[in-house]
């Protein structure tokens, strides 16, 4: 790990170079918990997105950015017909300076995942596939409100890793109410036993404005207590740590040299850029924007030959090292301080002596010279660590 | 002067002053029905918010009375609680008359008896004035019987009216002509200019609001204040209509606004008799009372580099607010600040308001105080407001605390829970005599110390709110306290520490132990909170550690959301106050004050 010329710090499997995010914005169903920018439209709108997205790229044609980890998200990109998929992939290439070799990822649901599509996608390009399996028992599927059974999402990551991608990854949940510790247990060894790469888990979120937030605003679900999802989120670490998984980030859990790539850029402050309702970009160096959510609105920008910005923020020096920090103690690799210190110009150690010496002595980081590292109880609280620092003027 | 009426308005709170107040001025036309907003007078946001007056604001009204003759009546707003009688009383001084407001459902109030009390001692005429006879619930006749028996006033002189409705406000005002006497003095005599007021003006200083009991003050006139002894000259002088009015002079029997340069108030002793420089009157006008604060609390920034805004603040408040004091004060655990001293918990309560609204103010209070007499074992005697200045306990002879007499009016049917209730403050000589029919009036004497603590809460739910409370301070009686720590992760905090009554001192500790345990957020690690009386733990609760506190997706790149969530979370972190490694909120300060009721 070392600081480059272009001032990130960069941590194992991250780049410099930028990623670009696609956002697919269409689902066959809405899941409950769901609050991402989603719509079940059909045919006739996904390719009016089909066009908007290709002319949205061509706006960002001279941005300068060169990628090397394309990324598919949802919504649910396999929702997408191979052939609109495949037309997309090109255009990208053919509008954006995207590396032959760039590692390109897809999030795909076990419904739409059988031995042809696997391989379509593989043919495509894709390089690493992200299962939204959530569940592996068809009580938590139902809860979840998925569409999928266990059974459909064991075979479809059968079919994922026969048809050779790099990187295999399932996404799980956990902390439904009234979850057994030995459940979720359950759950961990069975994807992992699975034959998987890579593993996010998810603590379960109560968002306002969903399904389930509303749901809990009635009365009518909660939310696990603090001290079984302090629990159950030491039991993801250690199983998996057990088994070969580094726990790289607070909810992702890879081998060795499956890292995530591309999400490794928005943690470690390298540049991407997104296309889609409600993406988001960042310039690598103080810009921040985001798009509008509402597709309609999003398409219309576009249409009319604008960027389809909803909002931006140029970030200060100091704000840049607050989400710094506030990043680094969500991972493993957490932060080099000194680095932080020159790149932001900004007092971090001085200020903080004494916090880091506690937060040390409470087993919450582990320091390395001036290098610091959330440990797996530290992780838990994250939230918290990042609020003990004081960055200067604050 | 013979065409001159001053007079205020005494009344329980909520028997609706404002609203009369309102009514009479719109009568007299000194404002478009267009431009009127209720309760007009009370011009801080404050006031309006909850219904009472602080500040006592004047204004002068011109009425053509059934008679056909113009008059001016001077209406001096009073304000209505027990901890201003002190303002009360200089209003009363500036004033011949006083309307006594009475709700037609509620009857004579404890507040209502005391304020008359206070303008009997000024030799005020009184009309009795019922309102709120527009009511369903209105007793005419009962309110009237209590007129004659409590209060000894004629009810066949007392006015029936609705502020309300306007029903009877002429005859209120016929009333205030008839039977409300002129002012007496002499314009061409030596100048006695009482200042009964002051308010401050951005641009103008301290305004000051007077009434001239001999003599003539003209603009350019050179004076003397004769309790400050400072000289001044009239800038501007005049009426105070809805806003001011200059007019050059004011003679004997007005009531009006003068201007002399003053910048601060603490150059001003309300109270103080403005005098002519040349040819000084021979004694300022007699009867005047400084008002002494009861109750003292620290009053600290919650960030610290707001110190300087809390100095500027205070400096300002006092302007208008000549009943607080205050004096530097520093703690080890909020860093410095100002001791001040109140009127009664009302005025701290309103104090700090003000503080935080008018000024922006982000503010912490210690626990408020009473002020305690020390005699030490050599002979040594000292008052302590301040628990940090307690001396070592083992040099004390005596500690002497305050005693009032509390008055409290209920139906008789609460008088057993109150009377508990004050056996629990250990109350002494708690007697008790019926006022009418199913009224009760009791009278207690109790230590000050235990009323500032949730006293009115208590005894506002014992009595379902129909209970209402008056005090008098009375003297100094011999008592037993300890000092009572509060520690947080073994670190005093030291704005929490008390003087408490050995009894109650392990129920104290334990509440503030609760309550802080309810209010601290967690942390990353366990807090230990206890209670402590000089070394020896007697209360304690325990905040366990965060165990779980991350967002568990922080991808798609939105990274935005997530750091100004941060951000807002670090700006509420200085709504926050270290202790050692432990922040406090500033709402646990405030909670431990609460009652557990609440």
């Amino acid at each position: 790990m070392m600081a480059t010329m272009s001032g990130i710090d960069i941590p194992e499997g991250a780049s410099t170079r930028a990623g670009l995010y696609v956002h697919v914005p269409f689902c066959s169903s809405i899941c409950p918990y769901c609050d991402f920018a989603v719509t079940l439209a059909g045919e006739a709108r996904r390719a009016q997105w089909e066009r908007a997205l290709l002319d949205e790229a061509v706006m960002y044609a001279d941005c300068g950015f060169d990628f090397d980890t394309v990324y598919f998200g949802g919504g649910t990109p396999s929702a997408l017909k191979i052939d609109r998929l495949t037309r997309v992939v090109g255009g990208l290439r053919e509008k954006l300076q995207i590396d032959p070799e760039a590692q390109v990822f897809i999030e795909v649901n076990p419904e739409d995942v059988s031995p042809e599509t696997a391989r379509a996608w593989r043919d495509l390009g894709f390089s690493s596939v992200s299962v939204g399996v959530q569940a592996l028992n068809d009580v938590s599927l139902g809860i979840l409100g998925r569409r999928h059974t266990a059974e459909q999402a064991r075979r479809s990551v059968e079919s994922l890793l026969e048809a050779g991608f790099d990187t295999v990854s399932i996404d799980l949940i956990f902390g439904l109410p009234g979850q057994a510790r030995s459940d979720w247990e359950g759950q961990l060894r069975e994807g992992v036993g699975l034959g998987v790469q890579h593993l996010s888990c998810y603590q379960l979120t109560f968002h306002e404005g969903t399904v389930f937030g509303k749901r809990r605003e009635a009365g009518l679900m909660t939310e696990m207590g603090e001290a079984p999802q302090a629990e159950l989120f030491a039991i993801t670490h250690e199983v998996l740590g057990t088994r070969g998984f580094e726990g790289y980030e607070v909810s992702n859990f890879a081998l060795p040299g499956h890292r995530s790539t591309h999400n490794l850029k928005y943690w470690t402050g390298a540049p991407y850029l997104g296309l889609g309702p409600g993406a988001h970009s960042f310039d690598g160096v103080c810009k921040r924007w985001w798009n509008r959510s509402k597709v309609r609105l999003w398409q219309r920008d576009i249409d009319q030959g604008r960027r389809p910005v909803e909002g931006e923020e140029s970030l200060t020096d100091k704000q840049r090292a607050l989400e710094t920090l506030m990043l680094g103690m969500r991972t493993a690799d957490g932060v080099d301080l000194a680095w932080l210190e020159k790149r932001f110009q900004t007092d971090v150690i001085g200020p903080n002596a004494d916090t880091l010496r506690d937060l040390e002595a409470r087993g919450l980081i582990s320091r390395r010279a001036d290098r610091i590292a959330p440990t797996p109880a530290g992780m838990a609280v994250a939230d918290a660590l990042s609020r003990a620092f004081r960055i200067e003027g604050d | 002067m013979d065409h001159t009426r001053s007079f205020c308005i005494i009344a329980h709170i909520d028997h609706g002053k404002s609203t009369l107040a309102d009514r009479l001025i719109q009568h007299c036309g000194a404002v478009e029905d267009r431009e009127f907003r209720d309760q007009i007078l009370d011009s801080m946001d404050l006031e309006r918010e909850r219904g009472i007056t602080i500040k006592s604001n004047t204004i002068s009204l011109d009425y053509t009375a059934k008679n056909g003759e113009n008059y001016r009546l001077n209406l001096i707003d009073t304000p209505g609680h027990v901890d201003f009688s002190h303002e009360v009383r200089r209003s009363l001084m500036s004033c011949e008359g006083a309307l006594l407001l009475v709700d037609a459902s509620q009857g004579v109030e404890a507040q209502t008896m005391a304020n008359m009390y206070l303008a009997i001692e000024h030799d005020l005429e009184m009309v009795p004035v019922i309102n709120k006879i527009d009511l369903p619930a209105a007793d005419i006749e009962r309110v009237k019987e209590e007129i004659e028996e409590d209060l000894g006033l004629d009810s066949d002189d007392a006015v029936l009216c609705s502020a309300k409705t306007g029903q009877g406000v002429e005859d209120v005002l016929e009333a205030i002509v008839n039977q409300l006497p002129p002012p007496e003095g002499d314009p061409e005599g030596p100048l006695q200019v009482l200042i009964f007021d002051a308010q401050y003006d951005s641009y103008r200083g301290a305004v000051l609001l007077v009434r001239v009991m001999n003599g003539t003050m003209t603009k350019g006139q050179q004076v003397l204040f004769m309790h400050t002894k400072a000289e001044h000259t009239v800038e501007e002088i005049g009426l105070l209509k809805l806003s001011r009015e200059a007019t050059g002079s004011l003679s004997a029997g007005d009531v009006g606004y003068v201007i002399a340069g003053i910048k601060s108030v603490s150059d001003i002793n309300i109270g103080d008799t403005i005098t002519d420089l040349a040819e000084p009157a021979d004694e300022p006008v007699p009867g005047y009372r400084e008002s002494k604060p009861v109750v003292f609390s620290s009053v600290y920034p919650m960030a610290t580099d707001e110190y300087g805004e809390l100095t500027k603040a205070l400096e300002k408040l006092k302007l208008n607010d000549a009943a607080l004091i205050y004096e530097k004060d520093s703690s080890q655990a909020l860093g410095f600040g100002y001791r001040c001293g109140f009127l009664g918990l009302l005025h701290l309560e309103i104090v700090q308001q003000r503080l935080e609204r008018e000024y922006d103010l982000s503010l912490l209070l210690s626990a408020p105080s009473v002020r305690y007499r020390i005699t030490l074992n050599n002979g040594e005697r000292f008052w302590i407001d301040n628990p940090a200045l307690y001396p070592d306990p083992t040099t004390i002879d005596t500690v002497e605390e305050p005693f009032i007499k509390a008055a409290i009016m209920m139906p008789d049917r609460y008088i057993g829970s109150v009377m508990e209730l004050c056996r629990d403050r250990r109350g002494e000589e708690t007697t008790f005599n019926y006022l009418s029919a199913g009224r009760v009036e009791l009278t207690s004497e109790m230590p000050l110390a235990e009323v500032l603590f949730d006293f009115y809460d208590k005894l506002k739910s014992t009595t379902q709110g129909y209970g209402s409370f008056d005090y008098e301070m009375l003297d100094y009686r011999v008592t037993d306290v300890v000092k009572v720590e509060i520690l947080v992760n073994t670190e005093p905090v030291d704005p929490l520490s008390q003087l408490v009554h050995r009894e109650k001192a392990r129920a104290r500790a334990l509440h503030y132990c609760d309550r802080l345990k309810d209010t601290i957020p967690k942390q990353q690690f366990k807090i230990a909170i206890q209670g402590a009386i000089g070394g020896t733990v007697i209360a304690r609760s325990t905040i366990n550690a965060f165990r779980k506190d991350v967002t568990a997706k922080c991808y798609g790149g939105d990274i935005s959301r997530k750091r100004k969530l941060l951000e807002k979370q670090k700006k509420g972190k200085k709504r926050m106050k270290m202790v050692g490694n432990v922040e406090i909120p500033q709402s646990a300060f405030i909670a431990v004050l609460k009652s557990d009721t609440d």
